[in-house]
């Protein structure tokens, strides 16, 4: 009896452990081969019909049709990006959608919806020129009114960063005639032409939405966008397919038929269907099973990048609670920053998946970030030396005690606490053991998204903290608020630590009134001079996301319209 | 017998409300809002309180559970906060999901179950009793997330022979009977996690009962009057035996529903169990107590027919 126990349990377990013989192993990867005039058909090495396309700025064969399937986590509940910030909705949504801009790779704005526009020198009033001909897929046309509408009736209401970034600037939206649109700010306003992609300002059709209360619209379960494609069926919690929009503004894209959204909402079973051919398109993978995926090359591609749905250039960052005594010191806070090995943190925790932050700002605002900036390096020696100037010199155990340490009693003991997300415990696993060798003690409190919030934003209650900040295209919109004395409150992610400095304030205001890029780099610079001398924050990692796709399809862009060149071989 | 019925069904309304009562205070006691995660870590105070006074989650919780309570007794189960979408219409294309697999999977696991109770009792003390026996201890205690990720890995994924994930193929396009056939291809894995379980422990209890039952005297009887040892057991023994193992795949119902949550998230599958967790998760609170409502109604309900069913198989219960 034991013995056919066991070896039914080893033969399933071998079985497990054999290859797979599925589909993938058949997969060809489509050879990138240059072309030069676009419109030209050839045939590929299945004798598929091959076009010559652009893909990412270059042309190439590519072939045409087929389907593109795509796992996401959640079911989104809502398709319309203009009126909520949540990534789910954002990933499952944008590719029916164009913003008046486009961003490139290195954060440059592009036409889309709109063709050209100019601004004036004080950087008060921003006029921009549509594309003529642009049909919403119910074969309206797009004109001003829809720009109009939507900026004053969707996204300054419900778009939570446009709302927070915009409205108590901008004095109005006009529209001349029915292809110009103006922004008219009360102050001068800089960061505009980077807050206006499909991401942070989707254009919705106002003859769908006018009259309605947008959040509650049925249009947001079948939308009617200007994208590469257009709205299929949406089954609940199943999937989402999107068919491509023949009559899409940009000739001859997209490439592929039909984009389906498969909700599947267990990362383990993600894996199991992108490996076994069901799902060709991941937006992200657990770290270990990358590794082993990443192993099998030729099988599989990936695109790495700092854009995520949920927000760009993510920064984990741990916060110092400036209102508590023992992270109100300086030296205490400089102590802790040299103390933790941050390449250990880049290794183990992420698994190499992002880089070791060099400055405040995310490298991935590339004209923004400081330069030649020297982060307190790792220095066990230095933390302890530290520690001691600040008077924790006494002894309990491996933990330090006060001695002389103003604002605290002597005997106190080191101990801090640590809020993080249970889906962080890593990060506080290593904070914790690090901390320990230089005689600080750490409190792990584990707390979902709510509490967690409610903990450090409206009751203040905690020593030290992780947070995933995504500085997104801009400092204005997504750094700003961790910095800005009049952010401390009980919003959630604003500004943590409460640090409060009037020259930092002053040169926040000064870089969002200012339309120059180099202008603005200087004032950002001279923020972070001063935020590494005060050490708000331990800038800690920079994260970044890795897609992996199947090596039948490619032409895959980081950001908003992913698959807006994308192709795969049938 | 109908009064019976009918005090039984009038109980379903305080379990329900009672239910949703508790949820609500516990949801709400919760900290954290919908609107954080509206905001999904973005937003000022403006944005904030815009849409608390929107949602009216700026009232006291009184006037909410009150506002909540009358609309759910004029039939409006409310508005998800996330979706805008009346929480009826997003409950209703998953009922028919967890509903087959939550039942086909008690159907499944009572034949299974049943089946291999009575072959192992005939074989009591044999090879093929042991086997049962052991087998049915080692899945009963087995997690199902456990045993979820194993068939995956050996059958979707090794063997290719079942789909890993949803209720039909990626843009599935079939109607009619091919539609069928693609869905019972997508429900192999998810139904078999929960079958595993369950029917290993209706296995055991159905074992025990007949073995129990072949030691008394109107077996003997049976056996004396030339009976077939098939219709001995089947008629005589399994019939004595059936009661307990009734009132335990009853009992099983609330199990297997929550069972279905663990299973629906693993294999994607697209009914209530889904989204009971997402709901959760960003405090969706109309949409969470309306799933609630309908699974408790769902578990009293099947508690009722478990009840009249023992009339069916033992003659001399009668129900007041």
């Amino acid at each position: 009896m034991r013995k056919i126990l066991s070896i039914a349990l080893s033969s399933l377990l071998s079985i497990s452990m054999l290859p797979a013989w599925s589909a993938n192993a058949a997969t060809t990867a489509i050879p990138k081969a240059p072309c030069t005039k676009e419109g030209d058909a050839a045939r590929g090495p299945k004798k598929e019909k091959l076009v010559c396309a652009e893909v990412q700025g270059s042309k190439i064969w590519v072939p045409r049709g087929g389907d593109l399937v795509v796992a996401i986590s959640q079911d989104p509940g809502s398709l319309n990006p203009a009126a909520t910030t949540a990534g789910a909705v954002h990933t499952a949504s944008e590719l029916m959608f164009n913003g008046l801009v486009e961003l490139d790779d290195k954060l440059n704005p592009v036409p889309e919806l709109a063709e050209s526009w100019t601004v004036n020198k004080k950087a008060t009033i921003y006029t921009f020129k549509l594309r003529r001909g642009v049909k919403w897929h119910d074969g309206q046309p797009f004109t001003s009114a829809d720009v109009k509408y939507t900026f004053d009736e969707v996204l300054l209401k419900y778009h939570s960063r446009t709302r927070a970034a915009m409205l108590s600037a901008l004095s109005v939206v006009n529209t001349p005639d029915k292809y110009t649109v103006k922004f008219i700010f009360k102050e001068s306003y800089g960061p505009l032409l980077l807050q206006l992609d499909v991401t942070e300002a989707p254009i919705v059709p106002a003859h769908i939405y006018r009259g309605s209360d947008p959040t509650k619209n049925p249009a947001n379960l079948a939308p009617i966008g200007t994208g590469p494609f257009k709205f299929g069926s949406y089954t609940r919690g199943a999937e989402i397919v999107l068919n491509k929009n023949p009559d899409y503004f940009k000739k001859g894209k997209p490439y592929l038929d039909r984009v389906i959204m498969r909700v599947i909402p267990n990362s383990a079973t993600q894996v199991v269907a992108f490996e076994s051919g069901s799902v060709d398109f991941l937006w992200g993978i657990p770290g270990p099973q990358r590794a082993r995926l990443l192993a099998r090359k030729k099988v599989f591609d990936t695109l790495v990048t700092r854009r995520n749905p949920g927000g760009a250039n993510c920064m984990m960052t741990v916060s110092f609670n400036l209102r508590r005594s023992i992270t109100s010191n300086l030296g205490v806070r400089q102590a802790i920053f040299h103390a933790l090995n941050r390449e250990a943190f880049l290794r183990n925790v992420i698994f190499s998946e992002g880089s070791v932050a060099v400055s405040p700002f995310s490298k991935g605002i590339v004209w923004a970030w400081g330069r030649n900036l020297k982060l307190p390096e790792y220095s066990t020696a230095k933390a302890n030396a530290l520690l001691d100037a600040a008077g924790w010199t006494g002894r309990d155990g491996s933990t330090r005690t006060a001695q002389g340490v103003s604002g605290v009693a002597n005997g106190t003991k080191l101990s801090i606490d640590f809020l993080h997300f249970p889906t962080f415990s890593a990060y506080a696993e290593l904070y914790k053991a690090q901390l320990r060798e230089v005689g600080i003690d750490v409190r792990l409190r584990p707390l979902e998204s709510g509490p967690f919030s409610t903990a450090v934003f409206r009751n203040r209650d905690f020593d030290t903290n992780i947070i995933s900040y995504c500085n997104g295209n801009d400092p204005e919109i997504g750094i700003r608020r961790m910095y800005d004395s009049a952010q401390i409150g009980s919003v959630a992610f604003s500004n943590a630590a409460a640090y409060s400095n009037m020259t930092v304030d002053g040169l926040f205001q000064q870089a969002r009134n200012t339309l120059s890029i180099s202008q603005r780099q200087g004032l950002y610079q001279k923020i972070q001079e001063q935020l590494v001398k005060d050490v708000p924050y331990v800038w800690l990692v920079e994260t970044k996301g890795t897609r992996i796709f199947t090596s039948s399809c490619g032409g895959f862009r980081a950001y908003s319209l992913f698959a807006e060149e994308a192709y795969c071989s049938s | 017998m109908s009064r019976y019925v009918l005090r039984r069904l009038a109980q379903v309304v305080p379990t329900v409300l009672g239910i949703t009562l508790i949820t609500f205070v516990l949801v709400h006691l919760a900290p954290g809002d919908p609107v954080e995660v509206l905001a999904s870590g973005n937003g000022d105070e403006g944005y904030y309180s815009f849409m608390r006074a929107k949602y009216r989650l700026d009232e006291p919780l009184l006037v909410q559970l009150w506002t909540y309570l009358t609309n759910v007794l004029r039939g409006d189960l409310g508005t998800s906060y996330l979706t805008g979408e009346p929480v009826f219409k997003m409950i209703t294309p998953r009922i028919g999901s967890t509903l087959l697999l939550a039942f086909s999977s008690i159907i499944v696991s009572m034949t299974v179950g049943i089946a291999l109770g009575v072959i192992a009792a005939l074989r009591a003390g044999k090879f093929l009793d042991r086997a049962v026996l052991r087998v049915s201890v080692l899945t009963a205690a087995a997690p199902s997330f456990w045993v979820a990720q194993v068939l995956l890995l050996v059958f979707a994924l090794r063997l290719g022979i079942f789909p890993s994930d949803g209720r039909n193929s990626p843009g599935f396009e079939g109607s009619g009977f091919t539609r069928v056939l693609d869905t019972l291809w997508h429900l192999v894995l998810p139904l078999s996690v929960l079958a595993i379980q369950e029917s290993s422990t209706l296995a055991r209890l159905t074992r025990t009962g007949v073995v129990d039952q072949m030691s008394e005297d109107h077996i003997r009887l049976a056996r004396a009057k030339g009976l077939s040892e098939f219709k001995v057991i089947i008629q005589h023994a399994l019939r004595r035996a059936l009661p307990p193992v009734v009132t335990v795949i009853g009992g099983r119902v609330g199990h297997v529903f929550s069972g279905a949550v663990v299973v629906e998230l693993i294999f994607g599958w697209p009914g209530l169990g889904q989204l009971i967790l997402s709901s959760s998760q960003s405090r969706d609170t109309p949409v969470l107590l309306g799933v609630l409502m309908i699974i408790a109604g769902a578990v009293v309900v099947t508690n009722l027919l478990t009840d009249l069913s023992y009339v069916l198989i033992d003659p001399r219960v009668r129900l007041r």
